[in-house]
């Protein structure tokens, strides 16, 4: 009786909702997708990071002109400032520039290298939430990412940039052609469907869950900071380029001891192209298979490897924060997008 | 406030384990031989010289049934690591430190070594020395240091010295030492072995990195709330940093100065505790007074009120 009347004090004062509403947490406000594009629409390419020079981004201009679009180039083009693509004030203002351009219906990031994460922090994103855009790259760009999922709830594309386009479409290797692709595509509306081969170390299962993920790197460097995703009852993947054995070791341990693998749908693993060779004497002894399922193992989710993302030709267009489905079997594995 | 494991006399155990990277046998001699003419007891353990064919100095479960064991061996006074590289991530949430809390002992080391400090301080409330390593003790230029490690053990106050560097923010501060390597302290945000940073002084130093990948790391801190609220700031030794044909055009010194602005705590550059030669013992979760004016001074506070 003690604990009735107490209960009903409580509810007169209107505390039980608030405790209630402590337990569940905020509701996480639902994604916003951004408008697809259709012919005649405006690209907008800048640099966040690395810099890029006029001629570099030339080939991504005519091809993103002969898939219809109309292109802005932002003033951070041919920008240079040591390593960056102009200072963090150009590289702010070019891009929140691009963010608040009610014309500019996708933005382009020209190549990663280091910045976004020097100002991701300084960028307003208020108008973005309003009416968002597709922000479209990888690497570096996955402060974006994470940072647009987290922070803005807001769809983005992951996919090569303005430097992965070939200044001669014709003899360009046609993986590449067809990675590049389908950016057009997604950026189209359509729905992206992947395959990826079979592969021993996978682990067989089916999952539907929102899609997000990136660079490995970049995702531990946002570990402890407002812009790490949360990955429970979603899908995930990853990638990296020129990292040693030991350090990829290290950074899934990040991912692990900071809870990111342990209430995943699906794991995807894409490709770690280059990477640093082992001092011939101590050798690492684990390859990213085994790295990656050591970490794993213990849960039940299913793993996907050798999916087309990472730093090389094979590396496909993939929707951050939209529904997808994941299947690996003995055949290989499909990732689709829910639509 | 961390409790401080008894300081140690003649007779006591040291024990050498290898947590991370592979050592042979042979450069812990020196080790052993100065330990030894200390006064103290040696016991090493199978992960220095094991039988390991890979990085690691033993398998994950080797490397962990050995600091376990020697964290609860009542008459281990003391664990100094071999040698860092990588390694303890892998073990660290295997290891249980109810033994260690109820009678603590010193744990010895740097570099990787990082991630035992910041869990045990985060965690457990004791305090560790900070130091070189048992490889350390083959180097002729570092034995100044390596001697120190004897003093900081029997319970010396310690006093250092620094000269003053153009770019230090004068100041004073008082508050518990924290720190290591920034690679690892980086490694831990988001994870339960993450330092409390709050009122406290951080210490920060690196090796053979990018300069680029310096200022990404930085700015972590930054953006996890690490640099926000410190007593004060010391910047250790970077050494051997690389850089890109596209340069990065600042100096660790810019940065820090640049990602700090907004604070007004004391910050020192150049402070002696670095993967070069010079490496002075510093005791985490111990209170320290940390002065910087025309030079610099880091004191133990009960050194000072003494």
């Amino acid at each position: 009786m003690m604990e009735r009347k107490y209960f009903l004090q409580l509810s007169s004062l209107g505390l039980i909702p608030m405790a209630v509403k402590a337990i569940i947490g905020p509701k996480k406000a639902k994604l916003k997708m951004p408008r697809y594009l259709t012919t005649g629409d405006t690209i907008g390419i800048a640099c966040p990071a690395g810099y890029a020079s006029k001629e570099d981004v030339a080939p991504a201009i005519v091809a993103l002109e002969k898939w219809g679009f109309t292109v802005l180039v932002g003033e951070t083009i041919g920008k240079r400032n040591n390593t960056f693509g102009g200072t963090d004030e150009e590289r702010t203002n070019d891009f929140q520039a691009m963010l608040d351009n009610d014309n500019v219906k996708a933005i382009m990031c020209a190549t990663g290298g280091y910045g976004s994460v020097r100002i991701i922090d300084q960028l307003n994103f208020t108008n973005f939430k309003k009416t968002p855009k597709w922000i479209i790259g990888f690497s570096d760009i996955t402060v974006f990412h994470a940072h647009l999922h987290q922070v803005c709830s807001v769809a983005s594309i992951h996919a090569k940039m303005c430097g992965s386009f070939p200044k001669d479409p014709t003899t360009a290797d046609p993986i590449q052609i067809n990675a590049l692709d389908t950016i057009r595509k997604a950026l189209l509306g359509e729905q992206l469907n992947y395959q990826a081969p079979s592969v021993a170390m996978n682990r067989v299962g089916e999952a539907k869950g929102e899609l997000i993920g990136g660079n490995l790197k970049i995702l531990e460097n946002m570990s402890g900071s407002i812009s790490s995703p949360d990955t429970a009852g979603k899908i995930l993947f990853v990638e990296d380029v020129s990292e040693p054995l030991y350090n990829i070791d290290r950074m899934f341990c990040n991912l692990l001891r900071a809870g990111k693998l342990d209430k995943l749908k699906g794991l995807i693993v894409g490709s770690f192209t280059s990477i640093k060779p082992d001092t011939p004497d101590s050798p690492f002894g684990k390859d990213v298979y085994m790295i990656v399922m050591e970490k794993v193992g213990k849960f039940n989710y299913p793993v996907c490897f050798d999916f087309p993302v990472g730093h090389q030709k094979n590396n496909v267009a993939l929707k951050c924060g939209v529904m997808h489905e994941l299947m690996v079997n003995s055949d290989g594995s499909i990732l689709r997008e829910i639509v | 406030m961390n409790r401080i494991p008894p300081y140690l006399k003649k007779g006591d155990m040291v024990g050498i384990t290898c947590p991370a990277g592979y050592m042979e046998a042979k450069k812990v001699k020196a080790c052993i031989k100065a330990l030894q003419q200390w006064g103290f007891e040696v016991m090493v353990g199978k992960t220095i010289g094991s039988k390991s064919n890979t990085y690691f100095s033993g398998a994950d479960e080797e490397r962990r049934d050995e600091l376990q064991a020697m964290l609860d061996d009542p008459s281990i006074k003391a664990i100094i690591c071999g040698r860092g590289g990588y390694g303890l991530s892998r073990i660290i949430d295997d290891i249980n430190f109810k033994k260690f809390t109820k009678y603590p002992k010193w744990v010895i080391g740097f570099s990787d070594i990082t991630v035992l400090h910041a869990h045990i301080n985060r965690n457990v409330g004791v305090a560790t020395l900070h130091a070189s390593m048992a490889n350390a003790f083959n180097d002729p230029l570092q034995e100044k240091y390596v001697r120190m490690i004897k003093k900081a053990l029997e319970g010396e106050g310690m006093r250092y010295k620094v000269r003053g560097n153009r770019h230090n923010k004068k100041g004073e501060a008082k508050g518990e030492l924290v720190g290591g390597n920034l690679s690892l302290l980086v490694h831990l945000l988001g994870t339960d072995s993450a330092y409390k940073t709050k009122g406290k002084i951080l210490f920060i130093e690196d090796l053979g990195e990018y300069l680029y990948h310096i200022d990404r790391m930085l700015l972590q801190l930054k953006r996890a709330g690490v640099l926000k609220n410190l007593a004060g700031l010391i910047i250790g030794g970077f050494t051997d940093l690389k850089d890109n044909s596209r340069v990065f055009g600042e100096t660790v010194e810019e940065m820090v100065l640049r990602l700090t602005t907004e604070y007004d705590y004391p910050i020192c550059f150049g402070f002696p505790v670095s993967h070069g030669v010079d490496n002075v013992p510093l005791k985490v979760g111990v209170e320290y007074v940390l002065k910087v004016d025309k030079d610099v001074q880091l004191d133990h506070l009960t050194y000072v009120t003494k």
